[in-house]
């Protein structure tokens, strides 16, 4: 055994940070910043500037309840599809709770809330108890959620069809989109505790530690003792909340229930995740990598807009991104996959 | 010219394994060969070699005195080769007459797909075998015999002058081994080379006229089936080469009281399954693959449903509902399949060292890393797992400090493990770390755990365990003392039809 003691202060705190995933991710992320700062006073532009990092964070606060919800769930080796769906789900019910049943917000939200936690547990039901693959039971559960979603803002109007619902901002949803915690909107304040507390119970917590032992291998999991069933339920339970919390603040964002809302936040959340070094598989990354992931996707955004790009070239790179993001998680796979070949024979 | 098949000087090299060592034998047309051998013997990898499917390090191949090489199946099976394995190949999700002929479906003039064609050739085959089976049913909705004869005709019409059968009568019952065997006899008549590998002695000595025994990736004998007895046989089988190994094994010689009392155990696999494991004590269970050792293993742990009997763990009877309880209760499997049951490759030593106690390295749910490393540091010192740091991921141990790994997480400071269940704990792992896994059981069982271990090899059974429990096809078939074992006793009661 190597004695800690003896190990130099590179080993010791040098190479942990720059070996880690995380680490090549800041860089990118600062290379991202340079190159935007440098490009976009070329055309008259500016980027580099504290209001520019400011919209990048409210822009992500959004997305980044989904990215929370998709991380862990991909870390356990699961996906949810129906995540967007099942928020803009909940959105609309507070905005029927508080337009047409006249109910504060409070019950709206815990209204709502309540029945996208009902949706998760039917996305678990399917897939632990009948067996579905998660991508099909939560495409399918995705296309009910909006079903649903249209369902309920149609009750309210008097002609019978699906509509967008306003209603009076209480207080509390004002504070939501433009309030301050110090300096900080009071929106990246809440995704920031939100993003502590996950990271927290990812890396530090035994439920993280099993739900990642779990995403390594299920199978060994369950057969270690490991209720790989009940933290099923919590996680696609939690996904599906977490879906609704982003909905509740694009309803509260809006000053109503849309009937489009989240559409473009699809896949915003497992694109985020992957992009932050969460293994597709399961069982690697955490919530620090999620972070910086959205970071960069947005980034990337806003800095394209900066340097006066056609927005189609956005979908377009993140795509790419997306690609180069895959790929290096594929050859870090191979590559330790033929490490531990080389390491078993040896 | 009579057809034939020849194997010369044939090796297969594995990591630390040589699978097969310089085998050499002729087949001729017209006879059926026997490849007889325990499990590991090398019989299915060296079909695998003649099917194309993999390649011998060594030694060559001759259809005919010709030498060929085969860089895929699909040379095989053109030059005239076809192997039926154990492990059925078809497509259940399509037809029965689609899958007699894969790569090979009748076209119309036009270029489509002649279905009308297609059912009458699948008719006629499925008719000279005389089997009940409608050509356009759905091969999953046939039964398991049903399957098999589908594989077995798939590989009939290609009139292949080289066929070779892994086992073919396992799943089947009385019916259809009399047609298989007239089909056998048919093929003989044709003048074509029929291999035949099979453990059941009454099935080779009906249908084979010669015998090649295997142990260990070599070839032991050649003989003819008239010229030999189902003794001579099992004694070729069994080998002589049993190393002092076990001589110096430090062993425990007393037992404690009754830690697990089994009795008339049913599952969907095995039935009337009774035995009991003292604590201290080391208890064997032998049989052939698919005996239903596994499956015993896997109900005593939770992991399968209990649909019958009785399991008394210390005293009190038991009913698990999954690993969770068992392992609360104080029982420990290892898995026969470490990579894909036992570890989480991925990720390091300490975290699937601490896997079942993960709750109990915490205060107020935070894991505390210095418990989980002392825990790691336990492990890795108490088996002398070789590797720099507990933090190494274990994918890149070799696989005999892999099994020490999963030894070194049932058995640290914050488990309670009553009863251990090792199946196949030495399977793919080299001589030298085989002997320390020996000793770390009886050590194991000195410290008062009952142990149950599971193994193919006959000779590691017989001469670790204190009692062997030998079953075969689901059932306890017999049980012996160490003292009076032989391997020619055990497998016997475990090739009993």
């Amino acid at each position: 055994m190597e004695n800690t003691t003896n190990k130099s202060f590179y080993q010791r705190f040098v190479k942990p940070i720059v070996t880690h995933k995380v680490f090549t991710l800041v860089l990118l992320l600062a290379g991202l910043w340079i190159i935007f700062s440098v490009w976009a006073p070329l055309i008259g532009n500016k980027f580099f500037a504290m209001s520019t990092f400011r919209n990048i964070l409210e822009s992500i606060v959004l997305s980044s309840f989904l990215t929370i919800g998709a991380g862990c769930l991909l870390i356990s080796g699961d996906i949810d599809l129906s995540q967007a769906a099942v928020g803009a789900f909940g959105g609309m019910v507070l905005a029927s709770a508080m337009a047409g049943w006249g109910l504060p917000w409070y019950l709206g939200v815990i209204i709502g809330l309540a029945l996208c936690a009902v949706f998760g547990a039917a996305n678990a039901l399917l897939i632990d108890k009948f067996h579905f693959p998660a991508f099909i039971g939560t495409l399918a559960m995705s296309y009910m959620a909006q079903g649903l979603m249209r369902l309920f803002s149609s009750l309210g109007s008097e002609t019978g069809t699906a509509q967008n619902i306003p209603f009076q901002k209480p207080a509390f949803l004002k504070w939501l989109t433009i309030g301050k915690v110090w300096f900080i909107p009071s929106g990246v304040f809440i995704m920031l505790i939100f993003f502590i507390v996950y990271g927290i119970l990812i890396s530090k917590t035994t439920f993280g530690k099993k739900v990642m032992l779990m995403g390594g291998n299920r199978q060994a999991a369950h057969l270690a003792g490991i209720n790989s069933r009940a933290i099923t339920y919590i996680l696609f339970i939690n996904s599906a909340v977490l879906g609704g919390v982003s909905g509740v603040f694009n309803t509260a964002k809006l000053g109503q229930g849309q009937l489009l809302a989240l559409q473009g936040n699809q896949f915003t959340g497992i694109t985020a995740a992957i992009l932050g070094g969460i293994s597709f598989g399961g069982g690697a990354g955490g919530m620090g990598g999620a972070f910086i992931g959205l970071l960069i996707l947005n980034t990337f955004q806003i800095g394209m807009t900066s340097i006066k790009v056609n927005p189609f070239w956005y979908s377009i790179f993140t795509g790419l991104l997306l690609l180069v993001a895959l790929s290096i998680d594929f050859f870090t796979q191979i590559r330790a996959g033929q490490k531990m070949a080389r390491q078993a024979r040896g | 010219m009579a057809n034939s098949l020849e194997f010369r000087g044939i090796s297969k090299l594995y990591p630390g394994v040589r699978a097969l060592d310089d085998i050499s034998f002729r087949a001729e047309g017209g006879r059926v060969l026997a490849l007889l051998g325990e499990n590991g013997a090398g019989k299915s990898t060296l079909l695998k070699i003649m099917s194309g499917d993999q390649r011998g390090d060594e030694g060559e191949l001759f259809i005919n005195d010709q030498q060929v090489k085969f860089a895929d199946p699909q040379a095989a099976i053109s030059a005239g080769i076809s192997v039926i394995y154990q492990e059925r190949q078809l497509m259940p999700e399509m037809s029965v007459m689609e899958n007699l002929f894969p790569g090979a479906l009748p076209k119309t003039k036009l270029g489509l797909f002649d279905k009308r064609k297609l059912y009458k050739d699948a008719l006629e085959i499925i008719n000279k075998f005389g089997l009940p089976i409608d050509p356009t049913e759905k091969v999953a909705r046939l039964n398991i015999a049903h399957q098999q004869m589908v594989e077995i005709m798939k590989a009939y019409r290609r009139d292949a002058d080289i066929i070779a059968f892994d086992e073919p009568t396992a799943p089947l019952t009385d019916t259809e081994i009399t047609i298989l065997f007239n089909i056998i006899r048919e093929l003989k008549a044709a003048g074509k080379v029929v291999i035949y590998v099979s453990h059941r002695m009454a099935e080779i000595f009906q249908i084979t006229d010669d015998i090649v025994v295997m142990k260990d990736g070599k070839l032991v004998t050649q003989l003819k089936t008239a010229d030999t007895s189902e003794a001579e046989l099992i004694k070729a089988m069994v080998g002589r080469d049993i190393g002092d190994t076990y001589a110096s094994l430090s062993r425990n010689t007393e037992f404690g009281e009754i830690v697990l009392d089994v009795q008339n155990l049913k599952t969907p696999y095995v039935r009337d399954v009774s035995f009991t494991v003292r604590r201290g004590e080391v208890v064997g269970l032998a049989g052939l693959v698919g005996a239903g050792r596994t499956e015993v293993a896997r109900a005593l742990f939770g992991a399968d449903p209990v649909t019958g009997g009785t399991i008394i763990l210390d005293g009190a009877v038991t009913h698990f509902k999954s690993p969770r309880d068992a392992i609360a209760a104080g029982v420990a499997l290892c898995p026969e399949d470490r990579k894909e049951q036992g570890l989480v490759l991925g990720r390091t030593i300490k975290d699937n060292i601490v896997m079942p106690v993960v709750n109990k390295v915490s205060k107020y749910k935070i894991v505390n890393n210095r418990q989980v490393d002392d825990l790691a540091e336990e492990a890795v010192e108490k088996y002398s797992i070789k590797t720099p740091t507990v933090d190494k991921i274990v994918g890149e141990l070799s696989g005999g400090n892999q099994q020490k790994v999963i030894l070194g997480r049932w058995t640290s400071s914050q488990m309670t493990t009553k009863l251990l269940i090792l199946d196949e704990p030495t399977k793919g792992i080299d001589v030298g770390t085989k002997a320390e896994i020996y000793q770390t059981v009886c050590d194991l069982a000195k410290a008062g755990i009952g142990v149950i271990i599971i193994s193919s090899e006959l000779t590691e059974v017989i001469n670790l365990a204190d009692k062997i429990i030998v079953m075969h096809n689901g059932h306890v078939t017999g049980t012996v003392d160490r003292a009076n074992a032989t391997e020619e006793s055990v497998l016997a009661m475990a090739m009993l039809d």
